[in-house]
């Protein structure tokens, strides 16, 4: 069975709390999810996502307040909107969107906490693992447009 | 005939001293034009317009009005692509619009810097003849005298939407493996104007200045991420990339997505991107 490395980034008001109360009450969750603390949603920036990738992440999971619940007020919202076009951008660069996914954890959902990841878990080991570090596949890349060079220089 | 009416105007704007400089075209010695900074009346004569005016001067507007201090005006030669770029700056506060003389142009395209006889892809389909936002309008079209054509579409823009993900990552990494690093994309965008930018800073702690091939795809990822929703489509970054990388392929993709996600494009009107405000009605991510 592939075992593949999640992150997943954890706002400290709501869903680290949600992860906590799953432990707690003993709700069973995959060991592949490696929590990392983040103080809002919002704080996850694309880099800092695509650095999980360049670090050989299989799949990166950001959970947050529900809308309306954050503790600063608007940083879900900011996450809510940019999610979605990161995943827009990665699919074109070659990353499957389905390895990025956004859901809403509050402290006190540690049902759903379990049953998110647990979900995500099995997408990820259904694709594989991320193909983001490839080398050498073949494709025909197109080589340097001579005539630019050659009229820059001119 | 633009030209000639273009001076007129700028010589009245710094004889009556409405504004301290007038930020044009001028002839450059390939034949092309470069930017010019005029600051007296009796330089406009080198001022000029033509189908080589392809530079995006909203660029300079807000550093000229930096060194001008707490007053003054600064004129600017915008074409219609151009106008979409204020509007962008001026919804985010980066310029104050009232210090601003804008020159609007009325412009039927520009030609490709190695072939003269083409008019750039972004202009082939353009529809915007007019500027957006002018001050004075200088609307004398001069006759295209170059046949608009086609796109020159290279044979992988039709291959690349059937290609798998890992051929299209392979395929962007190939690419982005010949990004020098010369930052020559970020300095020639009108929007891409961070006092430090992100990828140049030594501190940085998820992005790098070095040239591995993986802190070059973050550059660009990065770069295009944070152009999203506000990126106008002039690309001059690709048009100014020693190594010819398709970079606007990545920001038409990023446009597009944010029209469908939210409606929105960027530029039109002088408000800010749909991904710095909150959620509201049917906007919703997840």
């Amino acid at each position: 069975m592939f075992e593949p490395k999640i992150i997943a980034f954890l706002c400290t008001w709501c869903s680290y709390t949600g992860a906590d109360l799953a432990g707690t009450s003993r709700k069973s969750s995959p060991w592949n999810i490696r929590a990392i603390r983040t103080p809002c949603s919002g704080r996850v920036s694309p880099e800092i996502i695509i650095k999980a990738f360049d670090e050989g992440a299989d799949g990166v999971i950001v959970l947050g307040c529900h809308i309306g619940e954050c503790h600063y007020d608007s940083g879900n919202h900011r996450t809510a909107k940019r999610i979605p076009v990161l995943k827009s951008l990665m699919e074109l660069v070659g990353l499957e969107p389905e390895r990025i996914r956004l859901d809403w954890v509050s402290a006190s959902e540690g049902d759903k906490f379990s049953k998110v990841v647990t979900e995500f878990n099995e997408t990820i080991q259904a694709l594989g693992p991320a193909k983001w570090l490839t080398k050498g596949v073949g494709v025909d890349v197109p080589v340097l447009d001579e005539t630019k060079v050659l009229q820059r220089e001119g | 005939m633009q030209t000639k009416l273009l001076q007129e105007h700028a010589q009245m704007l710094l004889d009556t001293a409405q504004v301290e400089c007038v930020i044009g075209y001028s002839l450059s010695p390939r034949g092309l034009t470069r930017p010019m900074f005029i600051y007296r009346g009796e330089d406009v004569e080198q001022l000029v317009w033509n189908q080589h005016s392809s530079h995006n001067l909203a660029k300079y507007l807000r550093e000229k009005i930096v060194d001008l201090g707490d007053t003054g005006k600064v004129a600017v030669v915008l074409k219609p692509c151009d106008t979409k770029s204020l509007n962008v700056l001026v919804a985010e506060h980066k310029i104050d619009r009232l210090r601003v003389h804008v020159i609007g142009m009325a412009c039927s395209g520009v030609v490709k810097d190695n072939n003269q006889e083409r008019l750039q892809d972004r202009c082939v389909e353009c529809e915007m003849k007019q500027p957006l936002v002018y001050d004075y309008l200088i609307a004398a079209e001069h006759t295209p005298e170059v046949s608009p054509g086609e796109f020159d579409q290279d044979s992988w823009q039709t291959e690349f939407e059937d290609y798998s993900s890992e051929q299209k990552a392979e395929f962007w990494l190939a690419h982005f493996d010949r990004c020098l690093r010369c930052y020559a994309c970020r300095q020639v965008c009108p929007v891409c104007d961070c006092p430090t930018c992100l990828f140049e800073r030594d501190d940085s702690l998820w992005v790098g200045p070095g040239s591995s091939i993986q802190e070059k795809r973050m550059f660009h990822l990065g770069r295009a991420y944070h152009l999203a929703g506000r990126c106008t489509g002039c690309n001059e970054c690709e048009r100014v990339c020693p190594v010819n990388i398709p970079i606007s392929k990545i920001n038409q993709k990023l446009a597009q997505v944010i029209e469908g996600e939210f409606g929105f494009r960027a530029g039109i009107e002088a408000v800010p991107s749909p991904l710095l405000t909150v959620v509201s009605g049917k906007e919703y991510g997840g």
